[in-house]
């Protein structure tokens, strides 16, 4: 067992007075790759919020570890900084910001150093890897952006943080097999170039074809259900989300 | 200058009046006592100094000439009809039409068929005298017919005097000309809120038909400046004027600019970009005049109003009877970095026309929660992501400046407002 990069014990969230994540009990290793599936409306994307620390959410007990630190009060930008990153399912736009200060910007706040020369460099070349036009780089971020090109600009930012821990949520929702492909190939860079640790939230199977994943969860009304190994992604594939419907409904 | 202040009063006057209370209508300037009268401009390209020049005046002759040979006066009958129409108007006990005091204005205007007396500056008379005296002899920056210049003015304001440029433009039929105005105070000035000198600019422009103007303003100057930016602009039959003007510098900063669109498919485009930054106050005035059928006009404003600055504008788009087929658009993006900071917007369409299109749109607010979160999720801090929004909007001046030399004076003053920012631009730093 590798060491564990995250860990969340009984965390349970609301928006308001609505509950809506319930004893969510979850440990990620360093370097791992964990899925999480459920039907629309489980918390799945929830849950990838309330660990980046969206205030729209309260946490209403249990806590996260993070990298060997309790992160549970910690604000978001501070998450940012210890090393967790968040794809977000739709990306804002943020007028008046060019993409390239942005990321710059971005760099900064992480503390990295990088000559504006190297800059450049850097971000053109993961521009290139993730086919993306670089005419891009002077545009607001995200405004007047496809749902593909906002996703590349997520795969980017990955890219240039290099995180320890990346939250996936839906990035390949609403894609089409283009820019899915490019989705995919980010990860295998990020997992190539760091060894970066991955949760998955989706639907959509195909983008762990051509991913080694370890774990596969399984979360249905705010609660995970089950948890296995690859072959669980299989089962679901097969059978779907409704024999774990059914039984809490029984329960 | 010497003595008491002074001020230019109804400065950038909306020519329609809006609700007095809500104190927009126009705007005081007021101008520091003590202060020298000291042009100094450094010119190049096809920018001429001369101490006299009625190039535009006879550009204007030309121009009032050919609109005429299309616009025949109305007749004898035709007025007498007018006339009765407002007499019975104004007859009305009940239902009838009351016009204000523009409309009568507008339509005297419109009656004396002259386009000298139609020409206007967006900053009004009072102001356009002030910085046409204050600079003595005027920049001519002209082309003839067909042919193609490039022009640059820079003014350089410093404190104790009052530094003013008058130009200008006259693009004769098919020409093209390219004008970068520069107006900067490398020298710096003394820190502080007091305002203690004014730079400024009033420009006239005249396009013949199919001629084409850019105009390329920026404005860096320090802290304690006044700017003052006067333009009024006439525009023949597809003639096109583009303007952007970029305002990052001074204390106070006046924005003024008036268009007749008076030839048929005449159009105009304005991008307006500032920054508000520490107690900066800026003051906007468009005013725009459609004559000619099928002419258009954009006008946008893009801004960032950061601690505890402030911002006016107005922006009007007269749709004159007549003018059919035309289109005009005002829109503006402003975003509200602190919660010290005033932003004020009237957007103004005044339509006398049925078959045009004129309309506005406007997205002014703060950062919005979703968008603090997903600043967040990448590791800013409130204060970091707001130093990002006003690093980006001079980065982005500094990239789309168009010369080595406005770019430098941008970096300055970026450099001012965010220290390290100059860096940014240096390959090796």
């Amino acid at each position: 067992m590798s060491n564990t990069i995250l860990t969340c014990q009984k965390l349970c969230a609301a928006v308001g007075d609505k509950p809506i994540l319930h004893d969510i009990d979850l440990s990620i290793g360093q370097g791992e790759v964990h899925v999480l599936l459920g039907p629309n409306g489980a918390g799945k994307s929830t849950l990838g919020h309330v660990l980046m620390g969206d205030p729209t959410y309260d946490m209403t007990g249990g806590s996260i570890e993070f990298d060997g630190q309790d992160i549970t009060e910690l604000p978001p930008n501070k998450r940012s900084l210890a090393g967790m990153f968040l794809s977000f399912q739709a990306p804002v736009e943020i007028p008046g910001v060019p993409l390239r200060s942005f990321l710059r910007a971005m760099v900064e706040a992480h503390g990295v150093q990088m000559k504006n020369k190297q800059f450049k460099q850097r971000v053109q070349e993961l521009a290139q890897q993730l086919d993306m036009d670089p005419a891009y780089l002077d545009r607001e971020l995200g405004v007047g952006f496809s749902g593909g090109e906002k996703k590349k600009v997520e795969m980017l930012q990955l890219l240039l943080l290099q995180p320890k821990l990346a939250i996936l949520d839906e990035t390949d929702s609403g894609l089409d097999v283009d820019a899915l492909s490019v989705v995919s190939r980010g990860m295998e860079l990020y997992r190539r170039d760091c060894g970066g640790t991955l949760l998955i939230i989706t639907h959509n199977t195909r983008i762990l074809e051509r991913l080694a994943v370890d774990c596969a969860h399984v979360m249905v009304s705010g609660r995970l259900v089950d948890t296995g190994d690859a072959a669980l992604i299989d089962l679901i594939d097969a059978q779907g989300f409704e024999r774990y419907e059914t039984q809490l409904e029984q329960a | 200058m010497s003595g008491k202040d002074s001020a230019v009063e109804r400065a950038s006057a909306m020519p329609a009046a809006t609700w007095h209370f809500l104190r927009m209508n126009d705007t005081t300037i007021e101008i520091p006592q003590g202060l020298e009268v000291a042009p100094d401009l450094q010119l190049s390209g096809a920018a001429d100094k001369r101490v006299q020049t009625d190039e535009f005046d006879n550009m204007m002759a030309v121009a009032q000439a050919r609109w005429e040979l299309v616009n025949p006066a109305p007749t004898a009958q035709e007025i007498a009809e007018r006339e009765a129409y407002r007499a019975a108007e104004a007859d009305a006990t009940y239902g009838g039409t009351a016009r204000s005091n523009y409309q009568a204005a507008a339509d005297e205007m419109e009656e004396a068929r002259s386009l000298a007396v139609a020409f206007k500056q967006g900053m009004g008379e009072q102001a356009s005298a002030f910085l046409r005296e204050s600079a003595g002899e005027r920049v001519l920056v002209k082309a003839e017919r067909k042919q193609k210049v490039d022009a640059q003015v820079v003014v350089r304001g410093a404190a104790g005097v009052v530094n003013t440029a008058a130009i200008d433009v006259v693009a004769g039929r098919g020409s093209e000309v390219e004008l970068h105005v520069l107006v900067d105070s490398p020298d710096g000035a003394p820190a502080g809120d007091a305002s203690v000198g004014v730079a400024g600019t009033t420009i006239r422009v005249i396009a013949a038909d199919d001629a084409r103007v850019r105009i390329v303003r920026t404005q860096t100057l320090d802290d304690g400046l006044i700017d003052m930016d006067d333009m009024g602009l006439l525009a023949g039959v597809r003639a096109q004027i583009d303007v952007k003007q970029t305002v990052l510098g001074g204390s106070k900063t006046f924005t003024g600019l008036a268009a007749d669109l008076r030839g048929d498919q005449a159009s105009l485009e304005v991008q307006t970009h500032y920054l508000g930054h520490g107690t900066q106050a800026h003051d906007f005035n468009y005013v725009v005049r459609h004559h000619g059928t099928r002419s258009q006009c954009k006008l946008d404003a893009n801004g960032v109003l950061a601690g505890t600055s402030r911002k006016t504008l107005r922006g009007t788009i007269d749709l004159i009877r007549g003018c059919k087929g035309s289109q005009g658009r005002e829109s503006e993006t402003v975003l509200l970095v602190d919660e010290g900071v005033r932003n004020k917007t009237v957007p103004v369409i005044l339509c006398n026309e049925d078959d045009v299109a004129g309309d506005h749109g406007a997205t002014i607010g703060h950062i919005r929660e979703e968008q603090l979160f997903y600043l967040a999720s990448r590791g800013f801090s409130q204060e970091s992501a707001e130093s990002m929004f006003v690093a980006a909007a001079l980065e982005q001046a500094a990239i789309e400046a168009p010369d080595e030399l406005t770019q430098a004076a941008v970096l300055r003053v970026g450099e001012r407002v965010v220290p390290g920012f100059a860096a940014l631009f240096d390959e090796e730093a």
